[in-house]
């Protein structure tokens, strides 16, 4: 009798063992065959789980992508997860159960790449003859470090001015500054104050992306030949005060007040489209909210004012990337690498690209009639051709970079720390980080 | 295990009867899925970052041993003290406010009048309300144009000044939040001000001790247990801040841009100990973090408890 009731207790034990790990029974190809295609998959087809960070209608044009591929290829089918928590593709790689395919953002991809979680491609690239010379270089570089590609880029963003013809024509401008100059004077014109400081509009945000205008200035980050990050870079530091003059025309305590009482960003009220902001530096998906939420605003597209002195930098330009990659650990990278390809091809990355809203990665993708009905992007597509556009310099270390160098900005721009002295701190923050 | 049980069948003293041990067994077989779960979720990962704490870990490639050295980094590093500087301002400054107020509103909770019991739903109310939904609703009180916390400041002719967003204002404006949610805490106070026996207020009523007398003599002392372990979980509770930074000081999906807000006041050490575990992927590092954290909490908890003797009164001493 005792001796049972041990021998119970016990059973009950490993069932909740068993109990708890039984969820992950593999369940192999029987989900893929419910997805309705033409093609009926065939017996032994591979499922690939692909984990993309998109979500809504933007999930929806891909999952149309996805739904393409697996009619053409019954022997290789792509399960689409919506999966915006990055976290769990770490959570996922170190497990061990990665994602066959997943998306990414371009400025993790080398950190990630070079710490083992991403898959290199140059064998395949090599293999298939993808031509990368197609590829924007700024876009292409977020995903390779010393000669290694470890993400094929998907999709691009780059910003550039947008102006409010109408506050502008009222204070009497034709048309958008196109020097640095001439933008520190449309700011001052076209910003309103009251008597006590009180801000009712403004020209321009000053805090604005130090980077694009960095690479205005011919700044840069990072110094090869002495393998130095360069935070100190006397381009960056003429965009720092660019934005302190600006800053200091109005001070914390005004800006600081003007812009907490500003809109939300996706809605009617966005500060540029309620006309609380005359100009903004905003990247090539603006023109897709304001059909959407502000279609009677009457803007001007033009490129981020050059610097006089670096006139050969017209049309610069800082480039983010949205990424592909094979996670370590795959059972089928072939086959992953099979999707991935197919997926930035120029057409896919166009029809992708068109409906998100979003700039592709690939020359030969600029004139696919598909973005003529994109609001904006005919400014946009020639403005990704030229030749100034840069990215940040990709690195094990970039996050920690931008991190510091942002948290120094803000603290520059308020005045707590002076420049020398906010960049030095970044320099001697960052410098260690340099063993790649 | 088995031999020391074996030493003691010998031993007459401490020696189980062949039923007891049975007994014994089953007990702890009964319990062995606490005991599985505690060593595998508990004293595991406790271990195992105190030893990750001494490597350089990434998550992908195996740990590499090195010694102190993060210890040393984090020894070195601003933001590491920037954090600190902001967790110790909210346990030290927000906590005992914190506590006073609902021990305030606990004694008010008290008094015998006409539906009492709405009051204490009222009151109790925002607890229940998710802490994501409680930061986002607070954003448009404390809005400096349009806010109602400004309205009323403007309305009494005071400053109104921009709370989340200068960094001057940031932390008390989480005071102001956190006040708003310590019916919570009110609400063990109440329980515990109803335990105080009633023949102590009326033997000082007696000899002519007035309300604030009652208070500070009485009540306190009767309740100074729970204060002290308010003031415990109120301490730990702080030290681990995070998602109202998170919420308010816009933590954005892909990790870029700064977490902590302007000027950096709102990075509290367990918002610093995530971007560095899970924005920089450096898992030592934030490992060394943590067991720094483990440290200060055990450290003040400690010094809380030895001191608590002082002020501390249990019933029957």
């Amino acid at each position: 009798m005792k001796k049972k009731s041990w021998i119970w207790s016990l059973i009950l034990l490993f069932s909740i063992v068993t109990g708890c790990s039984g969820g992950n029974a593999p369940q192999a190809g029987s989900d893929a065959g419910e997805e309705p295609s033409d093609n009926p998959p065939a017996q032994d087809a591979v499922t690939l789980d692909f984990w993309y960070g998109w979500t809504g209608p933007e999930a929806e044009a891909l999952e149309a992508l996805i739904a393409k591929w697996n009619s053409a290829n019954p022997d290789i089918q792509v399960k689409g997860l919506s999966q915006s928590d990055y976290q769990k593709q770490l959570t996922a790689i170190t497990g061990g159960n990665p994602p066959d395919i997943a998306s990414q953002f371009g400025q993790n991809v080398v950190p990630w790449g070079l710490r083992g979680a991403m898959m290199p491609l140059d064998d395949y690239i090599a293999k298939d003859g993808v031509d990368l010379k197609d590829f924007v270089p700024a876009a292409l570089s977020t995903s390779q470090h010393e000669g290694k590609t470890y993400a094929i880029p998907t999709a691009m963003h780059v910003s550039m001015l947008f102006y409010n013809k109408d506050i502008l024509q009222e204070a009497g401008y034709d048309g958008p500054p196109e020097t640095i100059s001439d933008l520190k004077k449309y700011i001052k014109k076209l910003s309103v104050a009251q008597d006590d400081g009180r801000l009712q509009r403004l020209g321009l945000w000053p805090g604005m992306d130090a980077y694009t205008f960095s690479y205005a200035f011919n700044g840069s980050f990072y110094d090869e030949a002495t393998q130095q990050v360069t935070p100190d870079h006397p381009g960056i530091q003429s965009a720092i005060k660019l934005s302190k003059e600006i800053w200091d025309q109005y001070g914390s305590d005004n800006l600081d007040r003007f812009s907490s009482g500003l809109g939300q960003y996706m809605s009617a009220q966005n500060p540029f489209f309620s006309g609380k902001y005359a100009m903004t530096i905003d990247g090539e998906w603006l023109p897709t909210f304001i059909k959407q939420y502000s279609p009677d605003l009457n803007y001007g597209i033009a490129p981020i004012p050059y610097d006089e002195s670096n006139p050969e930098l017209k049309n610069s330009g800082n480039v983010t990337t949205s990424v592909f990659y094979i996670p370590k650990g795959v059972k089928n990278p072939d086959a992953s690498w099979k999707f991935i390809k197919w997926m930035t091809e120029p057409e896919q990355m166009a029809e992708f690209t068109a409906a998100l809203g979003n700039l592709p990665t690939r020359n030969s993708a600029f004139s696919n009639p598909l973005y003529e009905d994109v609001p904006g992007f005919r400014e946009f597509l020639d403005y990704s051709g030229s030749e100034n556009l840069k990215s940040f310099p990709a690195s094990s270390y970039a996050n920690e970079y931008m991190t510091e160098f942002s948290a120094q900005y803000d603290a520059i721009l308020r005045g707590t720390v002076s420049m020398e002295e906010g960049l030095d701190k970044v320099k001697a923050k960052i410098q260690p980080l340099v063993k790649w | 295990m088995r031999v020391s049980t074996a030493a003691n069948q010998r031993k007459p003293v401490s020696g189980w009867s062949k039923k007891e041990r049975h007994y014994v067994y089953l007990g702890l077989a009964f319990a062995s899925p606490w005991i599985i779960g505690f060593l595998a979720f508990t004293v595991y990962p406790f271990f195992g970052s105190l030893y990750l704490s001494l490597t350089e870990y990434d998550l992908f490639s195996p740990p590499q041993w090195v010694g102190l050295q993060n210890y040393e980094q984090i020894l070195a590093d601003d933001r590491f003290y920037k954090s600190l500087g902001n967790t110790f301002f909210m346990a030290f400054i927000s906590v005992p406010i914190t506590l006073a107020v609902s021990l305030l509103i606990a004694v008010m909770l008290n008094f015998k009048v006409k539906g009492i019991n709405y009051y204490r739903t009222i009151f109790y109310l925002p607890s229940v309300i998710p802490i994501v939904a409680s930061a986002l609703l607070w954003t448009w009180i404390l809005n400096p144009d349009f806010g109602l916390v400004n309205m009323a400041l403007r309305t009494l002719g005071l400053t109104d000044p921009a709370w989340l967003l200068d960094p001057r204002y940031t932390k008390p404006s989480l005071i102001l939040m956190s006040l708003w949610g310590s019916g919570a805490g009110a609400l063990i106070f109440l329980a515990a001000l109803q335990g105080v026996p009633r023949q102590y207020y009326e033997a000082a009523q007696v000899d002519g001790a007035n309300w604030w007398y009652r208070f500070w003599k009485i009540t306190v002392p009767a309740l100074s247990p729970i204060i002290l372990f308010q003031l415990i979980m109120g301490l730990i509770g702080a030290f681990q801040i995070f998602t109202e930074s998170y919420i308010l000081a816009g933590g954005k999906v892909d990790g870029s841009g700064s977490l902590g807000g302007p000027e950096q006041s709102l990075l509290f050490y367990a918002v610093n100990l995530y971007q560095e575990a899970f924005v920089f992927l450096k898992m030592g590092y934030a490992s060394a973090l943590a067991w720094i954290l483990f440290i200060i909490v055990l450290l003040i908890t400690f010094i809380l408890l030895k001191t608590s003797g002082r002020w501390v009164y249990y019933g029957g001493e």
